[in-house]
């Protein structure tokens, strides 16, 4: 562990009821960087950021900054800001896009920042300001999932989860998606951990990467080593060597 | 045709309680999908707390607002204790508690005051309106104007503050309100004070037009239900609507059609609540749940 360490997650364990989905996680995500979390289905990767934002029973110790964040419930977790997009995106269906936004800033005081934030969100998704007066519900996919971020980031989060942000969308998207978050990471100095079956993509934008396996981290290093990693490159990238 | 009309502002002004009640009852249902079956007997106690400050000699204004602020203590107090434990068990549980909810506070009531009727205070003037050949009593302009107001502060609530946008943001997906750092069950809780609040105003208004016992919102929670289905159980403003149909409906069939009369129209809301149900189940103003994925 090095001095800048902005999250640590130390011999984490979490599940639902009988099943145990993590056994043990280790690791550790800088200041500033973007980390993402590789893996098969099912190997714990959407329970890795429910176990982060206090959406599951969790054994071990999540410290942010820190801040002890372990078994905090998620509303506490998003008050120290954590904003979390989960799969499904979590939109607000009935409620219009303008309102979607202004929930991702429930907790934060200050209403001139608030709509100033609106105007940000805006500048890097124009597509919501032509629809802030819909509902979310009628939006298209691409669309809801550039709303979910609007909406964390409406929080000024200083960590972003985001759990599987090209799931259901054309490659054109998803790959705007990336380039986006990666342009907020440089602007904001957010810290992002992204959660990718895509595993290209998400190495494009990553610092660093862990890869999961049944709920263990077998796998860390830079986005170049794994990148480069035979076995890694096999198992989930396609590769043929 | 005078005739006709009269009867339509009879109507109006029971369907104004029966919204009310029904309004209630989709406040709790919106936001914890629990069916209240206790709605009714928590605004009958209600009233009795007004009732117990007005014979205490308090103005009946001021018993007014000080019972709306104990049942919205109430509503929530409800909330925590009994609602709480159960919150997300199998829908059966749920509706069991509100069973019980419902003979134990009736139970209560009988206890506290006995089951001898009581003479409750009517608020609005005796006289009435007379234009047209049409009276217009005051008491029901005052239960319209009574109803109009708390229906417009639902509104303003809901639609202009951030406490209503958190309020629905809970009742739409209440996973995705807690990331968001919304405390999702005090928000709850005030849904149930809110609803306690609601349904106080209803027993306040019907009081006076009965007469106060324990049992007396058994035949109003019949036709609020009757409303709300009507009006669809996920939308305030067609419990509302629904609330003033069945006032008006239940007022023509008693005053028309010969064999229902004054005995059989309690039966006019339960024709309604199967109609609905087979034809509409959604209700009026109600969404089917479909959505796009």
């Amino acid at each position: 562990m090095t001095a800048d360490d902005f999250l640590t997650v130390t011999d984490l364990h979490a599940g639902y009821g009988e099943a145990r989905v993590l056994h043990g996680v280790n690791l550790s995500v800088g200041r500033g960087e973007i980390c993402a979390i590789l893996g098969p289905n099912g190997a714990g990767k959407t329970t890795l950021l429910r176990a982060l934002s206090g959406m599951v029973r969790v054994r071990g110790a999540v410290r942010l900054d820190g801040a002890d964040l372990t078994r905090r419930p998620p509303d506490a977790v998003a008050r120290r800001g954590v904003a979390h997009v989960p799969e499904g995106r979590g939109t607000f269906m009935p409620l219009t896009v303008e309102e979607n936004l202004r929930l991702g800033a429930f907790v934060r005081r200050g209403r001139g920042e608030v709509e100033a934030d609106l105007e940000r969100i805006y500048g890097y998704f124009p597509v919501l300001r032509e629809r802030l007066r819909q509902p979310a519900g009628s939006l298209s996919g691409g669309e809801q999932q550039m709303l979910a971020i609007g909406r964390a980031l409406m929080l000024r989060p200083r960590l972003l989860l985001l759990d599987e942000p090209s799931l259901g969308l054309a490659p054109m998207v998803t790959r705007e998606l990336f380039r986006i978050v990666q342009t907020i990471n440089e602007q904001e100095r957010t810290t992002v951990v992204v959660v990718e079956q895509n595993a290209h993509l998400a190495l494009d934008v990553a610092g660093r990467a862990h890869v999961l396996e049944t709920g263990r981290i077998v796998l860390s290093g830079s986005a170049e080593q794994i990148r480069a990693d035979e076995q890694v490159a096999q198992s989930y990238l396609g590769y043929r060597v | 045709m005078a005739g006709f009309l009269q009867q339509i502002i009879e109507g109006l002004g029971a369907g104004a309680i029966y919204a009310s009640l029904a309004l209630a009852l989709v406040l709790i249902y919106q936001f914890t999908g629990i069916v209240n079956f206790a709605q009714g007997e928590m605004a009958m106690f209600s009233t009795y707390i007004a009732w117990q400050f007005v014979a205490g000699g308090m103005p009946f204004w001021l018993a007014l607002v000080l019972t709306l602020a104990v049942s919205f203590a109430g509503g929530m107090l409800i909330e925590r204790v009994l609602i709480r434990p159960v919150e997300g068990a199998h829908e059966l549980t749920v509706v069991i508690v509100s069973v019980g909810l419902f003979i134990f506070v009736n139970a209560a009531a009988g206890w506290i005051w006995t089951f001898l009727i009581k003479d409750f205070p009517n608020p609005f003037p005796g006289g009435a309106i007379e234009a047209g050949g049409l009276t217009v009593g005051f008491s029901t302009l005052g239960i319209l104007a009574v109803v109009g107001v708390v229906m417009g502060l639902l509104y303003l609530l809901f639609q202009h503050t951030k406490i209503g946008l958190g309020m629905r943001a809970v009742a739409t997906n209440p996973e995705s309100a807690r990331l968001v750092g919304i405390r999702v069950g005090w928000t709850l809780a005030l849904g149930w004070g809110l609803a306690a609040t609601v349904g106080a105003v209803s027993g306040i208004l019907v009081a006076p037009l009965l007469f106060l016992e324990p049992n007396m919102m058994g035949g109003v929670l019949i036709y609020a239900f009757a409303a709300a289905t009507l009006g669809g159980f996920d939308s305030p403003a067609g419990a509302v609507a629904g609330g003033l149909i069945v006032g008006v409906a239940e007022t023509l069939a008693g005053a028309y059609v010969g064999f229902i009369g004054s005995d059989l129209k309690i039966g006019v809301p339960l024709v309604i609540i199967l109609g609905v149900l087979l034809v509409r189940p959604q209700g009026l103003f109600g969404r089917a749940a479909v959505e796009r994925v």
